[in-house]
């Protein structure tokens, strides 16, 4: 027994650095070999809510998407973009972005030569991309009231006069839909607070996984439609959006998000092995004080 | 080399300086940190000017007239105002004309004056650069902290404040679980608001009503850290799989060779370094 307690006592311990190569080859092994670690994705509700509400938007009604995401959170984020696009555009939905952060430009022209290709979507006609504005919730507000007072050209530079798509729309009212990808400030709350609730727009959100937590009232309290949590929350909607493309018999192109699924839930495994040992170690440890040893 | 090869090189050796960290603090480490910050001070810069203050401010102030609109005098010293921008801005006339090109910015169709307001505010808050006049800064900062407390106010109170109070209110002719789940939202809203009544000693029943709010509290941060477990794993994964994806021969293994460099210098960065720690000690 005591060799058993001085083995965990020594574990806790170890070098910080061998806990970091743990977790890297925890998500390294899945990631070459995705075959030996294949795990099921199953919908959870808050992901089946999202899929149910764009299923039910009908050909030709205006969806705003709402990039507030970059580079370092991409992993998280832009197969939520991609997914949903390819459910959007399989609709053949108007697609309308915007930015709200600076990078969201690069991430929404990315998702848009992914996506716009394989439904031979163009741009004008069945998306416009308007860009990033500085502002913050100011912008939000601005979409909220008057379009066209904020933008006067998209991201081209195109007049929004020559866009036909921006013929009728003049604010948010406009929207039949609002969808946030967002990965913090300003982001998912900011559009509730400004636009969809005042307005009584609906809208749903794919955030990151630290921002669940704050989000999760509004979606109970059904002010957001479901949300996308993270990584899984992505995956989730990748599995449901291809078996619907399946059943429809439109091709079906996989996303990101559910090859990456086994390291992530590896990675947890080993984290949470990790923080049981953390914890019996601390017992030891404390003990072992008391008694003064 | 492709420019696609090229930047998957840089992609990489960035990756791998910031991942160096988990070693030690080091000079890979430092560089990467810098790019990252001056970079993206930069691009931010220059977006919000060429996408906010140049054709939403100058823009409105300066805009491209028609040939049949005014022309008084008021006007044509308005636009003089604009010339004299524009020769500043070009460098006494010798750099090619961007930021005021010919006769004014195209977008709008009448000049709005109003906008003078936020000009002059946004040069107040770079007079925080002059110490002399610096106190101005404050004018600008007083009317953004203004401004979004009054912008704030209403929807915090209707989205945040008056919404979830409404929410929080347990119906009882839904469902069971509905019932039960709602009953467990109500006690956790109001015992998780009693731990933060500082007004009354928590003794006493209130003090176990405090207690109780506690453990909701505690379960809300233990579910917060999970989910930042989550998201910081997930964006490991995404550079791991990029670094996976550059390593093959089609962007000349640049995962290897990089991450190969990279151990040997922090080697004999280790090396050299300790040698002076040493000194030093000594």
């Amino acid at each position: 027994m005591d060799t058993i307690k001085n083995l965990f006592i020594k574990l806790g311990s170890m070098d910080r650095r061998i806990i970091f190569l743990l977790v890297g080859l925890s998500v390294l092994f899945p990631l070459l070999k995705p075959d030996w670690f294949a795990l099921p994705i199953r919908p959870k509700p808050h992901s089946q809510i999202v899929f149910n509400e764009i299923n039910q938007l009908e050909s030709g009604n205006k969806v705003l998407l709402s990039f507030e995401y970059g580079p370092s959170t991409k992993p998280e984020i832009h197969p939520m973009s991609v997914a949903l696009l390819r459910h959007l555009f399989s609709k053949d939905i108007k697609v309308y972005a915007t930015a709200l952060w600076p990078d969201g430009n690069f991430m929404s022209t990315d998702a848009f030569d992914e996506v716009a290709p394989e439904y031979n979507k163009r741009k004008g006609v069945d998306f416009v991309n308007l860009g990033y504005k500085p502002g913050g919730e100011a912008v939000i507000k601005g979409i909220a009231s008057d379009i066209k007072t904020l933008y006067t050209v998209d991201l081209d530079g195109t007049s929004l006069d020559e866009i036909p798509m921006m013929q009728n729309v003049n604010n948010v009212e406009d929207f039949d839909f609002v969808f946030s990808l967002s990965a913090g400030f300003p982001g998912s709350k900011e559009w509730v607070q400004y636009a969809t609730d005042p307005k009584g727009i609906p809208m749903s959100t794919g955030c990151t996984s630290i921002q669940v937590t704050d989000i999760v009232p509004y979606v109970e309290n059904g002010q957001i439609r479901g949300i996308l949590a993270g990584m899984p929350g992505a995956a989730e909607y990748e599995e449901l959006v291809k078996t619907e493309l399946e059943r429809r018999g439109l091709p079906v192109n996989l996303g990101k998000a559910s090859g990456m699924m086994s390291a992530q839930s590896m990675a947890h495994v080993v984290i949470v092995i990790l923080i049981i040992f953390g914890n019996i170690t601390y017992y030891l440890t404390r003990n072992n004080k008391r008694k003064g040893g | 080399m492709s420019v696609e090869i090229f930047g998957s090189w840089i992609v990489v050796f960035l990756t791998l300086s910031i991942f160096s960290y988990l070693y030690d603090d080091n000079p890979f480490y430092k560089a990467a940190e810098h790019i990252f910050i001056g970079v993206s001070a930069g691009y931010w810069a220059v977006i919000a000017f060429w996408q906010q203050i140049q054709p939403n401010l100058f823009g409105r102030l300066w805009p491209k007239l028609e040939e049949s609109a005014d022309t008084s005098v008021l006007n044509s010293v308005w636009y003089s105002i604009y010339k004299v921008f524009n020769y500043i801005s070009t460098g006494a006339g010798t750099l090619d004309r961007s930021v005021f090109p010919e006769g004014g910015i195209e977008g709008y169709d009448e000049i709005r004056l109003m906008y003078i307001i936020p000009f002059i505010l946004g040069i107040f808050m770079l007079l925080r650069l002059v110490p002399k006049v610096g106190w101005l800064a404050r004018w600008a900062i007083a009317y953004i902290v203004g401004m979004t407390a009054g912008l704030r106010f209403y929807s915090f109170l209707n989205s945040d404040i008056l919404l979830q109070i409404k929410a929080s209110a347990v119906d009882f002719t839904g469902e069971w679980g509905a019932i039960i789940n709602g009953m467990i939202v109500f006690i956790g809203t109001i015992t998780g608001l009693i731990y933060f009544f500082f007004s009354k000693e928590h003794k006493g029943s209130f003090g176990t009503l405090s207690k109780i709010g506690i453990y909701f509290l505690m379960i809300k941060f233990g579910a917060s850290f999970g989910f930042a477990v989550m998201g910081r794993i997930s964006l490991l994964i995404g550079r791991i799989n990029q670094l996976k994806d550059y390593s093959s021969v089609e962007y000349n293994y640049a995962t290897p060779i990089i991450l190969l460099f990279i151990i040997v210098s922090l080697g004999i960065w280790s090396f050299m370094d300790g040698g002076k720690k040493n000194e030093s000690a000594a």
